[in-house]
């Protein structure tokens, strides 16, 4: 039986007011607490603390076999912080069970990564600084926002101290091969991946409440049953998913706490059958090969690219114009001013000016704040003029 | 089918909206015989006329009958009119309403069904558009036994603005829904109407939206020197004109050059000009009067934007013309085209601020204007008239099949 490998991520962005280009020059208010607020407290109860209360539970009752792993933004950090404390404290709590990894990211979950290197360098410094104050650790896998990866991110990766990725397991990049092992990156062998089985993965994300799923309901039997047959053909399966996944996007009503409370016992039952964070799995098993990903491939959607924040030129022009004020927003030496541009660096505001609604529209729509891709890019671009006035630079 | 005009033969967009989906259901296989008043009176069978049958519309399965009247269209004695020096003038009023309208409806019921028996009509189905042809729908479902469709483009609470409902022809309305075996309604907020005002059940109601065909006219001469903001509809209060006009202030705040063309023609025209002068921005306003469907083509290919800020509208098929030339189009929150719509900002009608920043940001953002110029194209394309009749044909496959 192969090993197990859990990896929530943890993130919420500080979304925007629907700022109008008459805001411009008259108010600096741009983000929108009181959603934001609301949001963070509606996902803590429904999602965080269940979910991590069970963690809990899980690790205890399994006298350290049971893992799993996070990465959690900075800026969801900071809204626990000022929201819900008692998460952070919850994630302290498994943290220091050593059951529990904490990944590392760009602080604010940014296409910085794609989009400049210097500031990708900065924001991932920034988090990791804040867990091991947080946390007590320094981060030692990274995960970049929303599993973006490509081969020119890999040496930035290695050069920042980390000894693995975690990573999408795209078709392109593995053609025939198996997700189920670990791989070493092309222009990087000593940074290892670990790439998402999606399958798996998305039979608890996305399929795990649908009734017209051929395979619904699934049982933790059925599911373990799959994990298994795995056996011979890999080492590691890697279930990635969004947090959320338990209590926002599968409701309680669909058992899927239930489910996730009896699976490490079916897991577990196997003699050879265990769970591992990422950083076991790659000090346990060697590469059985390299992994070239020489387009940028992520988690999102079918075409798993970057299409879901850079497909159409609103987005592209979106984020042109938020990179060419990064130079005079340091220029001022304003640490609010910095932190507020960050801010604006977070995908989600890339992501809710998407426009492919046809195929992958519905869970965008579902997950953006705002009533169209148009709206989203309106209220982006106001608050990019403001903030440039107030830098002395001109956004048109 | 049963209608009040048919172009040329038409005052207003129902007409329009009826030859288009004519056209296109005769396209898909269909045999119809368009039934409409018509004057002047023809020589030959008193009170009927039959132009040109099966040649007319180009196409062979259509057959126009027309039925004498003595009527006005809908735009005539639609307000007093004022001249505009340049102005290509409206066409003529063509007598579809009378003195007495409701008379005129009542004896076009009683024509259609002798007409019917004359013939010895015997159609799958009955489609009757708008009230003034609902009597003669209602008529014929029981002389010839075949099953009503009927079609509400407005009712008389859209026209009205709700307070002062003919109760004649909110009666005609009722009665003619009442009767029909499906009510097809041109949005959602039509279909409302017809539940909670005319008490048709909703199961009874069908939605089809209306659509566009590919305009071929050529772009327009050369561009404005600024950027141009197009109002194109009935300047009445039903339209929003005047929320057109205060946006158009806010707007100059922060775009000084651009220019706001208000076309067409109807009873406030003369209020909102004087408006715009009370503002100080009837330099920056063009008032072209009635416009053809030529200079219509002509105004959105100068266009930067165009604005339908209209205050209750059933359905509004100009936006969709716009985005089908490459405008970028804002709709009013309340208008039937705003459901349908993907590719089009969106607003109530009293959000003057609302309306005039995405106006601005239109014209500043230019990823956002090219992402709605192609985005709406490509949308409106989709929304052809083919696409409506096919629509309309599951209606009459309910119904028929029944």
């Amino acid at each position: 039986m192969p090993d197990v490998c859990f990896y929530f991520q943890v993130h919420q962005p500080w979304r925007l007011h629907p700022y109008g280009v008459f805001d411009i020059g008259k108010s600096h208010d741009y983000f929108d607490d009181r959603a934001n607020q609301a949001i963070l407290e509606k996902v803590a109860t429904r999602c965080y603390r269940p979910m991590n209360a069970l963690l809990e539970e899980l690790v205890a009752k399994h006298d350290g076999r049971f893992k799993a792993s996070f990465s959690i933004s900075g800026s969801a950090l900071d809204q626990l912080e000022r929201w819900a404390p008692d998460v952070i404290a919850s994630y302290q709590r498994l943290a220091a069970t050593g059951c529990v990894e904490l990944l590392g990211e760009t602080h604010h979950h940014s296409l910085a990564g794609v989009a400049h290197p210097g500031e990708f360098a900065a924001q991932v410094a920034l988090h990791a600084a804040r867990i091991e104050a947080l946390f007590g650790r320094r981060p030692q896998v990274f995960r970049n926002t929303e599993l973006m990866f490509s081969d020119a991110l890999a040496g930035p990766i290695a050069a920042l101290g980390f000894r693995g990725v975690l990573a999408e397991g795209a078709e392109r990049v593995l053609g025939w091969r198996s997700p189920n092992f670990v791989y070493a990156s092309r222009p990087e062998p000593a940074l290892g991946l670990l790439l998402k089985n999606y399958r798996l993965s998305d039979d608890i994300a996305f399929r795990f409440g649908d009734r017209g799923w051929s395979e619904h309901p699934l049982s933790v039997e059925k599911f373990a049953g799959w994990i298994h047959a795995v056996n011979g053909c890999g080492t590691v399966v890697n279930l990635f998913m969004d947090y959320e996944t338990f209590g926002e996007h599968q409701w309680a009503e669909t058992g899927i706490f239930e489910f996730m409370r009896r699976l490490p016992d079916a897991i577990l039952d196997h003699a050879d059958g265990g769970f591992v964070t990422p950083s076991e799995a790659l000090a346990r098993h060697p590469a059985a090969g390299t992994a070239e990903f020489r387009d940028w491939v992520s988690w999102a959607d079918s075409e798993r690219d970057l299409t879901a924040w850079l497909g159409n030129r609103m987005q592209r022009a979106a984020l042109e114009q938020l990179m060419a004020l990064r130079e005079p927003v340091r220029a001022t030496g304003d640490p609010a001013l910095l932190e507020t541009w960050r801010r604006l660096s977070t995908s989600d505001h890339l992501y809710y000016m998407c426009t492919k609604y046809f195929a992958d529209g519905d869970v965008h729509k579902y997950f953006s704040p705002w009533d169209s891709p148009y709206e989203a890019h309106i209220a982006f671009m106001n608050v990019l003029a403001d903030l440039g006035q107030r830098v002395g630079a001109a956004v048109r | 089918m049963l209608g009040w005009e048919f172009p040329p033969y038409f005052a207003g967009g129902v007409g329009v909206v009826c030859e288009a989906l004519t056209r296109s259901l005769v396209g898909r296989g269909h045999q119809i015989t368009y039934l409409m008043p018509l004057a002047p009176p023809a020589p030959g069978a008193p009170g009927v006329e039959l132009i040109e049958p099966g040649a007319d519309a180009g196409a062979p399965g259509l057959e126009l009958v027309g039925i004498t009247a003595r009527l006005h269209s809908y735009a005539a004695g639609a307000g007093p009119r004022i001249r505009i020096p340049g102005e290509v003038p409206p066409p003529a009023p063509r007598p579809l309403y009378g003195p007495d309208l409701l008379s005129e409806v009542d004896r076009f019921a009683a024509r259609a069904v002798e007409i019917a028996r004359a013939r010895r009509a015997a159609p799958d189905l009955i489609h009757a558009h708008d009230w003034t042809t609902f009597p003669a729908g209602v008529a014929l479902r029981r002389a010839l036994g075949r099953p009503l469709v009927a079609h509400v483009h407005i009712t008389e609470f859209d026209k009205s603005g709700g307070a002062h409902a003919d109760p004649r022809v909110y009666e005609i309305e009722r009665a003619g829904m009442q009767a029909a075996d499906r009510v097809v309604a041109v949005s959602r907020r039509v279909a409302a109407v017809c539940s909670e005002r005319y008490g048709v059940d909703p199961a009874r109601i069908r939605v089809v939206y209306n659509g566009v065909d590919a305009d071929t006219r050529p772009a327009g001469p050369a561009h404005l020197p600024g950027p141009v903001v197009l109002f194109l509809g009935r300047v009445t209060l039903q339209k929003g004109p005047d929320w057109f006009v205060e946006a158009a202030r806010r707007v100059l705040d922060a775009e000084p050059r651009a220019t706001f063309v208000l076309a067409g023609t109807g009873d406030m025209l003369p209020r909102v000009i004087e408006r715009a002068a009370a503002l100080g921005i009837a330099d920056r306003m063009r008032f072209p009067g009635f416009v053809d469907r030529e200079r219509a083509s002509e105004l959105f290919g100068l266009a930067d934007v165009f604005v339908m800020p209209s205050v209750s509208e059933p359905f509004g098929i100009v936006p969709l013309e716009a985005m089908e030339r490459g405008v970028p189009v804002i709709v009013s929150r309340q208008s039937g085209a705003s459901e349908l719509l993907r590719n089009a900002l969106k607003v109530d009608f009293w959000d003057v601020e609302g309306l005039a920043a995405r106006i601005v940001s239109l014209l500043r953002y230019r990823a956002l204007a090219t992402e709605l110029e192609e985005a709406g194209r490509a949308e409106a394309q989709e929304l052809d008239w083919d696409w409506v009749a096919e629509r309309t044909e599951a209606v009459y496959r309910e119904v028929v099949h029944a």
